[in-house]
């Protein structure tokens, strides 16, 4: 099985010939190795590669996967047909800006509305989690075009609030 | 002694006092907030009340509420932790009215020193250094003058604050308008009260401070010192004890705490108290305030003296002697504390609440855990994201170092993000090993270090275990060992919703 993945921002590719306990895999067309597989817990891979032990811990996120190693964390999206879709949707209006929630919290403050042309610099929403506040600026001059979060609303991190085109 | 003490707090400080109430046999009672109803405060405590919903103004700062549930309760004495009520001398004075005792200071000491500008009142009259300031609020006009009289930078702050609210630093004239107008309305809405105060800041300063801790009959001793200077946003995430500094002048210990106490005796001080130093490049100290309560870091103090203050505090609001003098007070060794908060490091220390999927906590040699978090929890929005003190003591700093960076190696918490990796990169780092802190540390760490390489097959493991995690998750025909466990298939299908 072939895969495409990006591992903080880089392309890999992955050749996977035999998967676990006994893996063996390529790397970006590098010569196959092998490693020893077993899964510890949810989402806990215990890892021996060349004699030398990892512990690799997945996380499930709306982004992509995140794989956390010796402290490191690797932010790794595979690319697979529905994700493909995703991404090339995001990609398709160049020059409109999606405000994301920078960390899971609550929409305390809608500070525009569609239709308001705003500058760059100005706050679209104020979000709010253990005591304090960030304000999500638009990154250029443009128009609201939605809002996507009402004032109470509780959010994740990532979750997309409003455009800005 | 008390029979029943009632934890006015929530979080990892009502599991600590807990925990020296139940060793000394004396019954606890918690009280909670609607989010905090499964939190591990209220399971631990032997009784529980509720006393309001999530915001703390309806809840855990609702003076009323904490009495009537202490007289429901039958507790004959409130323990405040720290923040919310701990340094509200009202409720130190309601305590005693309602025939409950407080287990701080008198409410006329918190007033005392309460207020920073009355509190740098007391320390002058008690002779301890302080940095040139004023000590009531000024006015635009009178800021001016300060800047042409003593130079900049200048520092404002908060008549009535703490943990950095209302704290403006300013360069130069043009900016000071706008700064007092910052600083007061951010006041104003942190604390109610948008007075602000100047004073000369001093660059790149340490935060060294000293623990006391007197009884009702007038004795006082301090416990040496904590150096916190290792800060995000103002807020301590890294205290240590001894020093590095005074550990290099061990004279310092001895006039800080003299220092220390003869501030706290001039407030007719009892209880555990924490007098606040800042150090300069010449290691001048001055006094800077003083806070009435137990202190979020006082276990690397216990680490170092073997001593429990949450049991001394609870003894000499019972009206004990404290059991030693001055002299007898030793310090062993070196402790390290640091605050695992649920929050990026890596996106601006922004908090990061929500479901804990996954943990693993540091165990073996030398390590000391004071938390509030247990798998499957979910951290609330509501509050303050400290998680857990993870505090490690070792005979020497460098094993202390050592220590900890092995310890934060073994802790794994997952569904919300920690600063627990970001704790690895500064105990690693050589300014921090060779002991040269400030409280500027952290910014400066970003802006020189370099990020730390992984292991040279680590990016090739992870991606291997991307794969197969999410081959596991598409495929129907995975291998047995990599089946869709059902938390997994529940993770899933909460994405695709």
């Amino acid at each position: 099985m072939k895969l495409t993945l990006q591992v903080n921002g880089r392309d890999t590719s992955i050749d996977l010939q035999a998967s676990a306990p006994a893996a063996r895999f390529q790397i970006d067309g590098s010569p196959p190795r092998e490693a020893l597989i077993e899964i510890a817990g949810p989402g806990v891979y215990s890892v021996l590669l060349d004699g030398r032990s990892y512990d690799a811990f997945v996380e499930e996120t709306p982004a992509g996967l995140i794989v956390s190693l010796d402290g490191f964390r690797f932010e790794i999206q595979v690319k697979d047909p529905r994700r493909w879709t995703r991404a090339a949707a995001g990609r398709a209006g160049e020059g409109v800006q999606t405000l994301t929630s920078p960390m899971p919290g609550k929409v305390v403050r809608l500070l525009a509305s569609p239709g308001d042309t705003v500058e760059a610099g100005q706050g679209i929403l104020v979000v709010e989690a253990m005591k304090m506040q960030n304000e999500l600026k638009a990154a250029r001059a443009g128009t609201v075009l939605t809002i996507a979060a009402r004032e109470g609303a509780t959010v994740a991190a990532g979750e997309p609030l409003a455009t800005v085109g | 002694m008390f029979r029943k003490v009632l934890i006015a707090n929530r979080g990892e400080i009502a599991v600590r006092v807990i925990r020296s109430l139940r060793e000394m046999g004396i019954a606890s009672v918690a009280v909670y907030s609607d989010p905090d109803r499964t939190s591990l405060h209220v399971r631990m405590a032997d009784e529980a009340v509720h006393v309001g919903p999530g915001p703390s103004s309806e809840s855990y700062l609702r003076i009323d509420r904490i009495l009537a549930a202490a007289r429901v309760r039958g507790a004959d004495a409130i323990h405040p932790g720290y923040g919310f009520l701990s340094e509200n001398a009202e409720f130190a004075a309601a305590c005693e009215a309602a025939g409950v005792t407080f287990i701080g200071p008198s409410a006329g000491s918190i007033r005392a020193m309460g207020s920073k500008t009355a509190a740098r009142r007391s320390a002058i009259a008690a002779g301890a250094p302080v940095v040139p300031g004023v000590d009531h609020a000024v006015t635009a006009e009178e800021l001016r003058d300060f800047a042409r009289t003593h130079g900049y930078p200048i520092l404002l702050k908060a008549v009535a604050g703490g943990g950095g609210k209302g704290m403006r630093r300013v360069d130069r004239d043009a900016d000071l308008d706008s700064a007092l107008r910052d600083a007061s309305s951010e006041a104003e809405r942190a604390f109610r009260n948008g007075d602000i105060y100047v004073e000369k800041l001093i660059e790149r300063p340490r935060h060294i401070e000293i623990q006391v801790l007197g009884d009702r009959h007038g004795n006082m001793v301090h416990l040496g010192e904590r150096e916190c200077s290792i800060q995000r946003r103002h807020q301590k995430v890294i205290e240590e004890c001894p020093s590095p500094l005074v550990a290099r002048y061990p004279e310092m210990r001895h006039a800080m705490g003299e220092a220390a106490v003869r501030a706290a005796k001039a407030a007719d001080y009892y209880n555990a108290g924490t007098v606040e130093f800042l150090v300069d490049q010449e290691h001048r100290f001055y006094f800077l305030e003083m806070n009435t309560r137990l202190q979020v870091e006082h276990p690397i103090t216990e680490l170092v003296t073997g001593l429990d203050l949450v049991r001394l505090q609870v003894e000499i609001a019972a009206g004990a002697r404290l059991p030693f003098t001055q002299d007898q007070v030793s310090w062993r060794g070196s402790a390290i504390e640091c605050r695992i908060y649920a929050e990026d490091p890596f996106n601006d220390f922004l908090p990061y609440p929500g479901k804990i999927t996954r943990l693993t906590r540091p165990l073996g040699p030398g390590i000391r855990l004071d938390g509030c978090v247990y798998d499957g929890w979910t951290v609330p929005m509501e509050y303050d994201p400290l998680l857990a003190k993870l505090a490690v003591w070792a005979d020497t700093r460098g094993n202390a170092i050592a220590r900890m960076v092995r310890a934060l190696g073994e802790y794994d918490v997952a569904g919300i993000r920690t600063n627990i990796a970001f704790f690895r990169q500064i105990l690693e780092d050589p300014e921090f090993r060779a002991g040269g802190l400030h409280t500027g540390f952290i910014e400066e760490f970003f802006r020189r270090a370099t990020p730390p390489e992984p292991r040279s097959d680590a990016a090739a493991v992870a991606a291997l275990v991307a794969a197969l995690h999410s081959a596991s998750r598409t495929s129907a025909a995975a291998p047995p060992s990599v089946r869709l466990s059902r938390w997994l298939q529940q993770g899933r299908e909460d994405l695709l919703r």
